[in-house]
């Protein structure tokens, strides 16, 4: 039955990197799966832990963040506070036993498309791998 | 803050009648010798049921017992309430534990909190006890949880208390090595200290060494108690065990807002964000089968944790004000020890030192970047 396991993934993606990326991946008919909803968000700094907590206990099976990379950030550095912040995350899920690959932070550029197509399907992978979340 | 690490004044109250007394005593002198124009210190209530951090100006009305074993809110609050907007013109001396110092250093560096015209008081913390056990006590229990007598009926968090003594003080006011019916040690820390102590003309201690011995001997007990209570609770295993543990949570966030680390001004559970059409709830229900209400409890809590686990003074207060008896300490000591030590950072115990939340330095945790 696994195999018929269709995880949905809210994706949190910064407008000036990651979003453009994702565009991009679109605009270049690039394959990826479709079990992705892009959120798209002024900076990845902006996505406080508590939406990841609430997509995960609203029954989404994971949760991708992407922002610039290091040195890339419009505002300086959201990306490396969000890359603080999610590993505390990460930190909170695994004291508690909830599968922190479920939560996944990336840097993708605005000429990334093929790194964001691959991170989705290798995250949808990971994430059928998982099964559906059991916060669900 | 001025420090003077490395420079140590260590002097002595005697003591006269007890204790309490005699740190009464010194503080009254404070007011009178217009060294200070207002303390805020542990009274007890006249029904003689509870203590409460008093803010006192007049000599007279002084009848503190700094060392009254309860823990009723956390002095750091009281601190933040009185300078956040604008600290005061006059000078304000305050006596705190060394959990409420170390909660009033967070909040300084959140900016929740102003030093300025504030002098420090802090006081070796023999522990406090549960607010039933202390209304069900007489009057000595000052005394006996001074001494050690009442190890048994301490709470949670002050048995495994991340560090007894005082940081970050102007002045500590010590009980450990000293004969409590005898003496008191009065450390200077700061400079403001130092010209207080030596304004009133205080004796010089010959204990320093007494001290020291028995400050280390208090740390390295209370961490080993740590270490043994964290490793003593089974992990919270998956999901389900979650849920378990917070079942009787009755959402009432009182955790939320005695804890005096959580900090922000307006908790995004206490806002309407969450309340969603009937619909919404339909389907989620549709999707789980059944669910406990109210729905976010758990969510409160992890994002809760999530926040505040970083500074976590380990007080706990959230334990004491949970009416379902949650054993919160069972879960955050652990917790918090574990992301602490994730991004090597020690809560209260250095004013210079940022937030981890707020720095960023550009080399680390690059696996992030590989994986």
């Amino acid at each position: 039955m696994k195999d018929d396991f269709e995880p949905t993934v809210v994706a949190f993606l910064c407008n000036w990197c990651s979003y453009a990326g994702a565009d991009l991946a679109g605009t270049s008919r690039l394959k990826y799966p479709e079990n992705v909803r892009s959120i798209r968000v002024m900076c990845s700094g902006r996505v406080d832990p508590v939406f990841i907590l609430e997509a995960l206990n609203e029954g989404i099976d994971g949760v991708l963040v992407a922002g610039c990379h290091p040195g890339d950030c419009h505002y300086q550095s959201g990306n490396y506070k969000t890359n603080r912040k999610m590993i505390l995350l990460k930190k909170l899920l695994t004291d508690f036993n909830v599968d922190s690959d479920r939560v996944r932070f990336e840097y993708i550029s605005a000429s990334e498309g093929q790194k964001f197509a691959d991170v989705v399907t290798d995250f949808v992978g990971t994430l059928k791998e998982l099964g559906p979340s059991p916060l669900k | 803050m001025e420090s003077l690490r490395g420079v140590k004044m260590i002097y002595e109250l005697k003591v006269e009648e007890d204790a309490p007394m005699t740190v009464n005593n010194f503080l009254k002198e404070l007011l009178t010798e217009g060294e200070v124009d207002a303390v805020i210190a542990m009274t007890e209530t006249p029904s003689g049921k509870s203590a409460f951090p008093t803010m006192i100006s007049h000599p007279e009305k002084l009848s503190t017992n700094v060392f009254a074993p309860l823990l009723p809110v956390s002095t750091g609050t009281v601190v933040s309430k009185v300078t956040k907007v604008k600290p005061p013109k006059k000078t304000l001396a305050v006596v705190l534990r060394s959990c409420e110092l170390r909660a009033l250093t967070e909040l300084v560096k959140l900016n929740q909190a102003d030093l300025e015209n504030i002098i420090l008081i802090g006081v070796d913390c023999s522990g406090t006890l549960s607010m039933d056990t202390y209304q069900g006590q007489d009057q000595d229990i000052t005394e006996a949880v001074l001494k050690n007598e009442s190890e048994d009926d301490l709470r949670t968090a002050c048995l495994n208390c991340k560090d007894p003594v005082p940081k970050n003080a102007d002045l500590v006011i010590g009980t450990f090595g000293a004969d409590t019916d005898k003496n008191l040690f009065l450390d200077a820390k700061t400079e403001k200290g130092a010209e207080i102590v030596s304004a009133l003309g205080m004796d010089e201690s010959e204990g320093e060494e007494v001290r020291e011995k028995a400050v280390q001997d208090i740390r390295d007990e209370k961490e080993e108690n740590r270490k043994a209570f964290i490793q003593e609770r089974s992990e919270i295993e998956g999901p389900d065990k979650l849920l378990e543990f917070f079942d009787t949570c009755v959402n009432c966030h009182n955790c939320m807002k005695v804890c005096p680390v959580c900090y922000c001004n307006e908790c995004i559970f206490e806002s309407s964000i969450f309340d969603l059409e009937g619909d919404k709830y339909m389907k989620k229900v549709e999707g789980k089968g059944a669910y406990k209400t109210p729905t976010d409890s758990l969510l409160f809590q992890l994002t809760r944790f999530n926040h505040m686990m970083l500074s976590c003074v380990g007080c706990g207060l959230c334990e004491q004000a949970c009416p379902s008896d949650i054993p919160l300490m069972d879960v955050i000591t652990g917790l918090a020890d574990n992301a602490q030590e994730l991004f090597e950072y020690e809560p209260g115990d250095d004013p210079e030192e940022e937030l981890p939340l707020v720095v960023y330095r550009e080399e680390e945790f690059e696996d992030v970047e590989e994986r």
